[in-house]
């Protein structure tokens, strides 16, 4: 039997950064992953029945990457290349008339002139502004969340250094950090924005992927979360990967190998071995046992401490803690292969004609509320906000030449259906993102080739995801920080010694960061090193 | 130059008299200053049908400081709280769940519905009472600023870290997610039966634009329960002859400390000479000095009407105005010729308990819904009371009064409030409260109906606010009202806020006045 330094459960992208890290450190790893490719929520996919279409999946772009990560395992050599998406995306409005968000705030601020003189007037100062309070959140997530009540004496060093950042902003722009983090997006953008497509616009970001309508309290920590980032004024970084999320975990998979990790995919962790309190390696579902001084699941933290441990081996108290995790994913994802480009009613100004690779619907705050509402009593939105994007228009090796394809998120779609399932409602889920869509792009049903549906409870199948959330747990501010995933273990070292967690639901949480995985390489190698 | 004072307040209600009677104690020659004809701001009993008497805003008492209690030995002066009997409410298919101050009735009570919920309820209380014993010494402190600590800041943060760390760390856990999460999720995790969850959630609401789904709305039910009634934690208790006994109590005390109170005496100006506040201008055109002026209304009027914007530093106006308080409830009094008869409720004495009509959580939540989108509730949630159950002297005999607290009345209201919405919503009130008491509109013979409108209007809550502001977690502690003036003073030297648009915030706490009254003492070295 071979030992390992660390089995690590999963191959999703912060899989593959912390094996990769570890590897670095000179660690013997390997990567378990139960599907048949590496990436877990960011891979590319193909069409079952439509041959030579292929998707991001689940997780698109790669804008928030922690620039370090590409770095240091030199992603660029290994086949990944990013390119910057611009306008960020569109709000295209009911009328058929639309908000672009350029990478450049001076263009936007000269189309929301459109909508509000005031507004164009205040976006500069806006987007300065979130920079400031986006350089703020970038280092409080990327600190290893201090052990509170008490901290540690290697707390205080970061502690003392997020103080002395936050000192910079000044007293005026700090307590602006910290008013802001506690309030809606609503309430936060009403103090800079008049219009109401300006707001709309902007308060998409501060509700994507998570389960609170933009008048609820925390989205505005979330709306700061998604621009940590960002880069030359743009609120909300993407980074189109061409080739499709696939390409991102490839790269990190290929750097992992080159310096040592072995990647076995196609083999399920049925469970990890625990001996007197302490991880000794996994099982897998053919009975195959592989030892290693540490554990790591890149898994969810209910899949990791329901599924793959048995809970005579954890303390109650912290079980409740994990029971009580909110996942409520609410987000469908709606794949389209398609024959010809769709076009928008309009055409949009400083674009190719009516060609757009992103656009959003999103026209004001309360469709998106409304939108929530259907969700809060166990329903999916009749009129959803929806994200869409048209990859092929930056990478047409998406497709077979000449057709495109089309990913939509769509919100809010509740993971628990009270009055039907998911399998029943699957197609009537799909109607309604059509219909929705069809307002606006005309002759989008003429080129639809194959569609595909991912609800929540399908993604949760196909990718592990609790409830398909998309972030591994609500991000909350009550799942935040020191609270994640549960309060008192946010350090990614678990109850159950030599036992971690490196992915989204650890510190700072969701999106394609890395950071999770990073950060539990260094606290893995810290407690390999004691 | 009339004749002069040390200080002034501006307003009667219970806080404004609470410094008052505080500043007097310290000797200091103190004058309140009262719009109205008599002195309680919201904390007001009034008989506006004759021989009934209502509790017009507030109804009842839990939140009280003892300190003050027992620093103005208000018992001397009047207060007199009776303790209510528990909490009724009916169900939508026709059963009820009762909480009775009687702890082995009520576990009966709630075993009915459901055996486990009867356990996890004492642990629930138990975990309540440790929070509010967590959140005491924090509501009783100053709030240091933490962007520019002084050196007193920094042995108040001293305390707190010492504090916090004495909790241990299972409490100071449950005590960061109740800051942060929706009560609807606390008491997911705690309870099964769906009326019991209601019966704790309707707590988290009140006074917010919030609905129980809102992450915030936990601290609000933590902030509700930290009421003590002698020492018992989440009591609460109705003031003889209804709130405005309380005001009359702190009054008198605050007349026997020394203080002047006069009614009938609307500020119109804060005057400042050279910077500082030096007395304050009436309507009538009086002027009346004094070297510090203290206002107890909320912070919208206590700066951007008593005082002329321009003398703020710009920042700090914008920050006020910035400030959200979204007034979110009315209230519906009635004089009854008889007793209401709930179809629910199998014995009328229990009719000495608050009635809530709370429903279910959706049945919360789809009333928040309404308001959000500036509609009142059509189904709105009712806090029932009849004072005149166990106070005789608020009605005639055999008849009543009732107290109906009615959430959600959005201030900012789909067309406006006018007298049409006002009778509009009023009904919505008594239908929906007919649907649970049937008997209940051949009793009534006279209603009050005050929508948010009319609080401004009346009582000088702005925007309707019953807190002076919301209770959301970017408007308390230090960032209450604005960040870097949290301390009761303001940018304009010898001008000090004492209302409950400062921390701790709202409710009859007389908190806010006590802390305003000390830190004014500490300045003038009294």
């Amino acid at each position: 039997m071979k030992k390992y330094d660390a089995v690590i459960v999963g191959a999703g992208h912060n899989g593959l950064v912390a094996a990769a890290y570890l590897a670095k450190a000179g660690r013997k790893v390997l990567v378990i992953e139960r599907r048949r490719f590496v990436g877990g929520a960011a891979v590319t996919e193909a069409f079952p029945d439509a041959p030579g279409f292929k998707f991001s999946a689940c997780a698109e772009g790669a804008g928030r990457l922690h620039p370090q990560i590409v770095t240091d395992l030199q992603l660029q050599r290994h086949g990944l290349e990013t390119l910057p998406v611009d306008p960020v995306t569109v709000s295209v409005l009911p009328d058929g008339s639309a908000l672009p968000i350029w990478q450049d705030p001076g263009r936007t601020a000269r189309e929301i002139a459109r909508f509000s003189k005031a507004d164009a007037a205040r976006y500069p100062e806006f987007i300065g502004f979130i920079d400031k309070m986006g350089a703020a959140m970038t280092a409080l997530i990327t600190m290893t969340p201090p052990s509170l009540p008490k901290p540690e004496r290697g707390d205080w060093l970061p502690l003392v250094k997020f103080g002395l950042k936050a000192r910079r902003l000044g007293k005026k722009d700090f307590s602006n950090f910290l008013r802001i983090i506690s309030m809606s997006a609503r309430d936060m953008l009403a103090e800079w924005f008049e219009s109401d497509v300006v707001r709309g616009a902007l308060a998409a970001s501060a509700v994507k992927n998570i389960t609170l309508g933009p008048i609820e309290i925390g989205t505005s920590f979330w709306f700061l979360y998604r621009s940590i980032g960002s880069r030359n004024g743009c609120f909300r970084p993407s980074g189109f990967v061409k080739g499709g999320m696939g390409v991102l975990t490839g790269a990190m998979a290929a750097a992992a190998r080159q310096i040592g990790v072995e990647i076995r995919t196609g083999s399920e962790v049925a469970e990890i071995m625990v001996k007197n309190g302490r991880a000794t390696g996994v099982v897998l579902g053919d009975g195959q046992k592989f030892e290693a001084t540490v554990v790591v699941s890149n898994a969810d933290p209910r899949s990791t401490f329901f599924k793959l441990l048995d809970s005579a081996h954890l303390d109650p108290f912290f079980m409740r803690g994990v029971r009580s995790i909110k996942s409520r994913g609410s987000v469908a994802r709606i794949h389209l292969a398609l024959s010809d480009l769709p076009r928008l009613r309009s055409p949009i100004s400083g674009m190719n004609g009516n060609n757009v690779g992103h656009f959003q619907i999103s026209p004001d705050i309360d469709y998106l509320e409304r939108a929530y509402d259907a969700a809060k009593y166990g329903g999916f939105a009749r009129k959803p906000y929806l994200e869409v994007s048209i990859p092929t228009l930056m990478d047409q090796s998406l497709a077979p030449a000449g057709k495109h394809v089309m990913s939509i998120n769509m919100q809010y779609a509740a993971y628990l259906l009270r009055k039907s399932d998911w399998d029943e409602q699957r197609s009537s889920l799909g109607e309604t993102v059509l219909e929705t869509l069809v307002e606006v792009m005309p002759n989008i049903r003429d080129v639809i080739e194959h569609m595909q549906v991912l609800t929540p409870l399908d993604l949760e199948r196909a990718y592990g995801l609790t409830e398909g959330n998309p972030n591994h747990g609500e991000m909350t501010l009550d799942q935040f920080f020191y609270m994640r995933p549960v309060p008192g273990w946010a350090r990614y070292k678990t109850p159950i010694k030599n036992m971690f967690l490196c992915g989204a639901g650890a510190h700072p949480g969701g999106g394609v960061t890395g950071i999770p995985g990073m950060k539990a390489a260094q606290a893995i190698q810290s407690s390999l090193r004691d | 130059m009339s004749k002069k004072y040390d200080a002034i307040i501006i307003g009667g209600g219970h806080n404004g008299l609470t410094t008052g009677a505080y500043l007097a104690k310290a000797g200091l020659k103190t004058l309140i200053l009262e719009r109205r004809y008599l002195v309680g701001g919201a904390t007001v009993s009034e008989e506006l049908y004759p021989g009934f008497k209502y509790t017009v805003c507030s109804y009842v008492i839990s939140m009280l400081r003892p300190e003050v209690i027992r620093e103005l030995e208000l018992p001397k002066y009047g207060l007199e709280i009776l303790p209510l009997e528990g909490l009724f409410a009916p169900t939508a298919d026709g059963d009820y769940l009762a909480l009775w101050n009687d702890h082995s009735k009520t576990r009966e009570e709630i075993k009915r519905h459901c055996l486990q919920d009867a356990d996890a309820y004492d642990e629930f209380g138990l975990m309540l009472y440790h929070m509010a014993f967590a959140v005491k010494p924090i509501l009783a402190m100053i709030p240091p600023d933490i962007t520019s600590p002084t050196l007193s800041d920094l042995r108040n943060l001293g305390r707190l870290k010492k504090h916090i760390q004495q909790l241990g760390s299972e409490k100071f856990y449950m005590l960061s997610k109740l800051m942060t999460m929706s009560s609807a999720d606390l008491l997911d995790e705690w309870f099964e039966t769906d009326i019991l969850k209601a019966l704790f959630a309707f707590s988290s609401i009140i006074g917010t634009l919030n609905g129980p789904r809102s992450p915030g709305s936990a601290y609000v039910l933590l902030h509700h329960f930290m009421g003590e009634q002698d020492g018992q934690y989440g009591a609460w208790g109705f003031h003889k002859g209804g709130t405005g006994g309380l005001s009359q109590a702190i009054a008198n005390a605050a007349r026997h400390l020394g203080a002047e109170i006069r009614c009938n005496a609307s500020v119109s100006d804060v005057i400042s000479q050279n910077g500082r506040a030096a007395g304050v201008a009436l309507d009538s055109g009086e002027e009346i000095y004094a070297d510090i002026v203290v206002s107890s209304l909320d912070p919208r009027q206590t700066f951007l009407k008593l005082v002329d914007p321009k003398q703020l530093p710009g920042d700090f106006v914008d920050a006020i105005g910035n400030y959200k308080f979204r007034g979110s409830s009315g209230k519906v009094n009635l004089a009854l010729d008889g007793l209401p008869e709930f179809t629910a409720m199998p014995d009328p004495s229990m009719l000495r308990a608050n009635v809530e009509l709370c429903i279910s959580m959706d049945y919360l939540e789809r009333a928040f819904d309404d308001a959000k989108y500036g509609n009142f509730s059509k189904q709105p949630f009712m806090d029932i009371l009849i004072p005149s159950m166990f106070d005789p002297t608020m009605a005639p005999p055999g008849k009543h009064v009732m107290s109906i607290f009615v959430q959600y009345a959005p201030y900012e209201l789909n067309g406006g409030w006018n007298d049409e919405q006002r009778d509009a919503f009023g009904d919505a009130v008594i239908d929906t409260l007919a649907e649970f008491a049937p008997n209940i509109k051949d009793l009534i013979v006279h209603r009050q109906v005050l929508t948010p409108w009319d609080m401004e209007r009346e009582f000088g809550l702005t925007e309707g606010n019953i807190f002076h502001g919301e209770l959301t977690l970017d408007q308390v502690f230090f960032f209450r009202p604005v960040p870097g003036w949290a301390k009761y003073r303001t940018p304009l030297r010898n001008y000090y806020l004492c209302g409950s648009g400062v921390h701790p915030g709202g409710g009859i706490t007389s908190a806010p006045g006590r802390l305003a009254a000390l830190e004014i003492l500490k300045d003038l070295k009294k």
